[in-house]
């Protein structure tokens, strides 16, 4: 048999990999955490928007730490679920749902995130606009399912992350960081459905 | 005497790649400390359907009868497994049949595993020892070592890792657990980790180690209990330090 030489292919695997936790992972913990402002009110909440967007070079580190970074996990990541062919329906392990829930929600993280920047981005980013769109129940189960989806998505993917960079080896270690996953998973979800309970 | 006990089996027939597949069902008497192989064989000898119309013997593969070869995996009941280890008084009825769905179907139950076999040679899954003079005695394995990779030696090829991974099917070129754990067997061993490099170079390719999912489910699948996702994990380690010392001495 042949072996071709793609060197490229391991590379590009490990970028997806690291890409999702650094920015993407830190940007999503960082932005969960801004969100908490919602709650000082809208005045508040908008005096801190404006202060983020009138920060020197904003659309530059827009562009590099979000948006490229981004693009190219989502776009690797839909060619990713595009090779894999769940089984769950024969293997029903928890890991094997945990396979295939992190495709689904990585896919719905793609559109969520389209939607979400086209809001605040483009259409007006304010607190009585997200108000308003929050106040649908469309809109409130879009961003609750969002934000747990991400969030999910980040977690389990932190927890393979442990496993592709060589961290943890043995199914001990890997038991032990799934439970501080766990942990960070609960945390996280506890600010972002605060977030949007600040918006109601 | 009372009434005689049979098993049911329902088996996914085909006969040839490119024939269309239908189901048959089976009865056979019901005997104690069957298998499933044992209840092929009967079917073998009197091939008649449950509904009783005469049919052509079912097509399977085996050889050793007792879980080291590999040849009888199959699916039975939804699930990859050794058809000579699978006892009949464990398994729910109707006894599910199918083939292995990984590999080129030849037919009935008969699948083509070459594929394991040539990423075995992709990935060197041997030691070269042969010299044109003799080499001697080679370094002694500790103790420690042998242990833990003398379960990774039980692999018998058998595909039931391959059926279980979501990463392996037709759109991708993923090698499955199987090869890449004998990567991590092979250079463990004191003489073959002289060539360890042959056998960590073909893992950053494409359908190399980048490509697991993390499903893991191939360790629940393995009838021999062989650590794969150590394997797996063991190998991502040992795989990044490899692509990254390569590139820094380029």
């Amino acid at each position: 048999m042949s072996t071709t030489q793609k060197p490229y292919h391991f590379l590009i695997r490990r970028a997806h990999s690291l890409l999702g936790l650094v920015p993407i992972g830190l940007f999503l913990t960082f932005h969960m955490f801004l969100n908490l402002t919602a709650h000082g009110g809208a005045e508040f909440y908008d005096k801190v928007i404006g202060t983020m967007q009138s920060v020197p070079g904003i659309f530059i580190i827009e562009l590099v730490v979000i948006f490229i970074p981004i693009a190219i996990h989502a776009i690797y990541g839909t060619w990713v679920v595009y090779t894999g062919q769940s089984n769950v329906l024969r293997y029903k392990y928890a890991r094997n749902w945990f396979y295939i829930i992190q495709r689904i929600s990585g896919l719905y993280t793609v559109v969520f995130i389209i939607i979400h920047v086209y809001l605040m981005r483009f259409v007006e980013a304010n607190f009585s606009a997200l108000s308003a769109f929050l106040s649908q129940p469309l809109g409130l189960i879009l961003y609750a399912l969002g934000i747990l989806f991400a969030i999910f998505h980040f977690v389990n993917g932190l927890w393979a992350f442990a496993i592709t960079w060589g961290l943890t080896i043995g199914p001990h270690s890997q038991k032990i960081w799934m439970y501080a996953m766990v942990l960070v998973f609960i945390f996280l979800s506890a600010i972002g459905l605060a977030n949007i309970a600040a918006f109601l | 005497m009372a009434e005689q006990k049979t098993i049911r089996f329902k088996i996914r027939r085909q006969d040839g790649p490119d024939k269309p597949s239908r189901w048959e069902e089976f009865d056979i008497p019901y005997r104690e400390k069957l298998n499933v192989i044992s209840c092929l064989m009967e079917i073998q000898k009197n091939p008649i359907t449950a509904a009783g119309a005469k049919t052509t013997p079912v097509v399977w593969e085996c050889n050793c009868l007792e879980e080291v070869c590999g040849a009888c995996a199959m699916q039975i009941n939804g699930q990859g497994k050794q058809a000579c280890s699978a006892l009949i008084d464990k398994l729910t009825q109707p006894i599910v049949l199918e083939p292995l769905t990984k590999f080129p179907l030849v037919r009935d139950l008969m699948v083509d595993r070459q594929i394991m076999f040539d990423h075995l040679k992709t990935v060197h899954a041997w030691i070269p020892i042969d010299g044109t003079y003799n080499l001697g005695s080679g370094p002694r394995m500790p103790e420690v070592t042998r242990q833990w990779a003398y379960e990774l030696s039980k692999c018998m090829t058998c595909g039931c890792c391959m059926e279980a991974c979501p990463q392996v099917n037709a759109r991708s070129k993923f090698m499955g657990p199987s090869a890449i754990n004998q990567v991590r067997l092979f250079n463990a061993h004191p003489t073959g980790a002289m060539n360890k490099h042959e056998r960590l170079a073909p893992l950053l390719d494409e359908g190399g180690i980048a490509d697991c999912g993390n499903s893991q489910n191939c360790v629940r699948a393995c009838p021999k209990d062989i650590p794969l996702t150590t394997s797996l994990a063991d190998l991502n380690r040992e795989t990044n330090k490899f692509a990254l010392d390569r590139w820094l001495r380029k």
